[in-house]
């Protein structure tokens, strides 16, 4: 058996992850910080429930969303000839979906906080909304966007329930970390599923370690 | 030449306004809290839309209702001096001068102008290393480095202590006459108008009661309930508690008593300008008739 494989997937996974909800994630808080439509509360609501939500429900109705009966699915299957469900791709888009408000609330938060009248002096001198914000709104925002992006990395490489309901337990394809402990004690193999255990445990308390370091008052306005 | 007639609600308080900023002049918008003259800058700023009316520099129409136009702030050539600075902290003050510069060598052009506000070898400092003083002249300096076509200064000297107020007062005179640029400076401080104002506009809730210069304003019509006589220190007698102060106004004398400690904090001396206040109420008027 391959015992770093699961290890690696769920670093790929992560690390993945984590950059897709940087790149689509910064504008899309951006947006909710300083957008006015009054529905924003929906949208807002919408990107929380992840938090509130049993992995299983958004796993099953991620399954019924990408599967190979629903509309991505089948579209994805004609371009890709592959199925979305049970894929490392298919994992991908319940890891971002499941990890949008872990990036997206530190991101807006932090956009928000930055002073609005850094922002009226700067457009008032004649720079862009673009530019203002970066380089006025993203270097003042800089420990909320690390933040974010390190409680989702973290968050992910301990997500269990959806990705097993979207994802199965395929060695070296969907079988992460958290899914390989659980097979170990399937099977009764407590010692391997210890150091499995373990190495996650260690991991996590250096993460969240790292971001109280980071930056604990913004966590603690934060929660 | 700026025209500036707009109206703007905010829920019970309306703004209803209609003057002229003159060319290369300081026009101050003098008024008590809460008469509309921190809306007004930020209307023409563009900080704001107005709920109708017009702003129009020269030509240019930057507001106008009736033809539905309405420029951004950055579209609008404004140089905007809030009142608590609002650098921004993690640029140096070079960076801070040179945000709004577009051209090449901004850094050269905005050690340049710092030299102007005496801020040479401060370059490499961030705001939050600054005083009070030289962070307003840091805001000053950068909202004229790109050479707007008016700058609006929003009470930039009122986060400031008394003796650092008046520093700048003389430095702000200066550097707006070497800019030759057309200010519209807001303030509820008497003797900002008299130091620097070449016309004033006074607001009381919302509307101009008056417009003109300040002799006009403060010499002519009563405007408010408050008296004041500009003039000279030419005597000051001082016990440990009380001084007599005696002010020269036009060939008049007026003679008043303070607290010494209140001269000690002031560093009041022979020959400062000052301003005598008394509310009106507490004034007798009398007729003076000639001796036939």
């Amino acid at each position: 058996m391959n015992f770093t494989a699961p290890f690696l997937l769920t670093l790929k996974l992560s690390t993945i992850t984590t950059s897709l909800l940087f790149i689509i994630g910064i504008p899309f808080a951006y947006w909710l910080a300083f957008s006015k439509i009054r529905l924003k509360f929906v949208v807002e609501s919408v990107v929380a429930l992840p938090l509130v939500l049993p992995p299983t429900v958004l796993g099953f109705y991620l399954l019924m969303a990408i599967g190979g009966n629903s509309f991505v699915g089948r579209w994805y299957e004609g371009v890709f000839h592959k199925t979305l469900a049970f894929s490392f791709q298919g994992l991908v888009v319940g890891s971002f979906i499941y990890n949008l408000p872990f990036a997206i609330r530190p991101f807006q938060l932090a956009f928000i906080g930055v002073d609005k009248k850094l922002l009226e002096a700067s457009w008032s001198l004649g720079r862009s909304k673009l530019y203002t914000f970066l380089f006025v709104i993203f270097p003042l925002s800089r420990q909320g966007v690390i933040t974010g992006c390190i409680l989702s990395f973290a968050h992910c490489v301990g997500e269990f329930g959806v990705v097993l309901m979207i994802g199965g337990n395929i060695p070296g394809i969907t079988k992460v970390a958290s899914v390989a402990i659980y097979d170990e004690v399937q099977v009764l193999n407590y010692g391997t599923a210890n150091i499995y255990a373990a190495i996650l445990l260690a991991f996590s308390f250096v993460i969240l370690t790292v971001v109280y370091f980071v930056n604990r008052r913004f966590l603690l306005r934060m929660f | 030449m700026i025209k500036v007639r707009v109206k703007k609600t905010w829920g019970k308080f309306g703004l209803d306004v209609n003057f002229e900023v003159p060319h290369e002049k300081v026009t101050i918008l003098f008024g008590p809290s809460g008469s509309g003259k921190s809306s007004i800058l930020r209307l023409v700023s563009g900080l704001e839309m107005a709920d109708g009316g017009m702003i129009q520099k020269g030509e240019d129409v930057w507001y106008d209702e009736l033809r539905a136009i309405n420029l951004l702030p950055q579209q609008r050539s404004v140089g905007f001096v809030f009142q608590d600075f609002a650098l921004f902290p993690h640029l140096t003050v070079e960076k801070n001068v040179a945000y709004g510069i577009k051209e090449k060598k901004r850094l050269k052009e905005a050690k340049d102008l710092l030299s102007l506000v005496g801020l040479s070898g401060y370059e490499r400092y961030y705001p939050g290393q600054l005083s009070g003083g030289q962070k307003q002249r840091v805001a000053l300096i950068r909202a004229l480095a790109r050479r707007p076509d008016i700058l609006l200064l929003d009470e930039p000297l009122s986060a400031l202590d008394w003796e650092t107020r008046r520093q700048l007062q003389e430095d702000l005179k200066r550097i707006i006459k070497q800019f030759c640029i057309t200010t519209l400076y807001v303030t509820h401080d008497v003797t900002e108008v008299y130091k620097l104002a070449d016309y004033v506009v006074a607001l009381e809730s919302g509307r101009v009661v008056k417009q003109g210069t300040p002799e006009e304003i403060f010499m002519g019509r009563r405007l408010s309930t408050r008296i004041q006589v500009v003039g000279k220190v030419v005597d000051i007698e001082s016990d440990p508690i009380m001084a007599a102060v005696t002010v020269l106004h036009e060939s008049q004398y007026f003679k008043t008593l303070i607290d010494t400690e209140e001269i000690l904090r002031m560093n009041l001396s022979i020959g400062d300008d000052v301003v005598i206040g008394a509310k009106s109420s507490d004034v007798i008027l009398c007729k003076v008739f000639a001796e036939a």
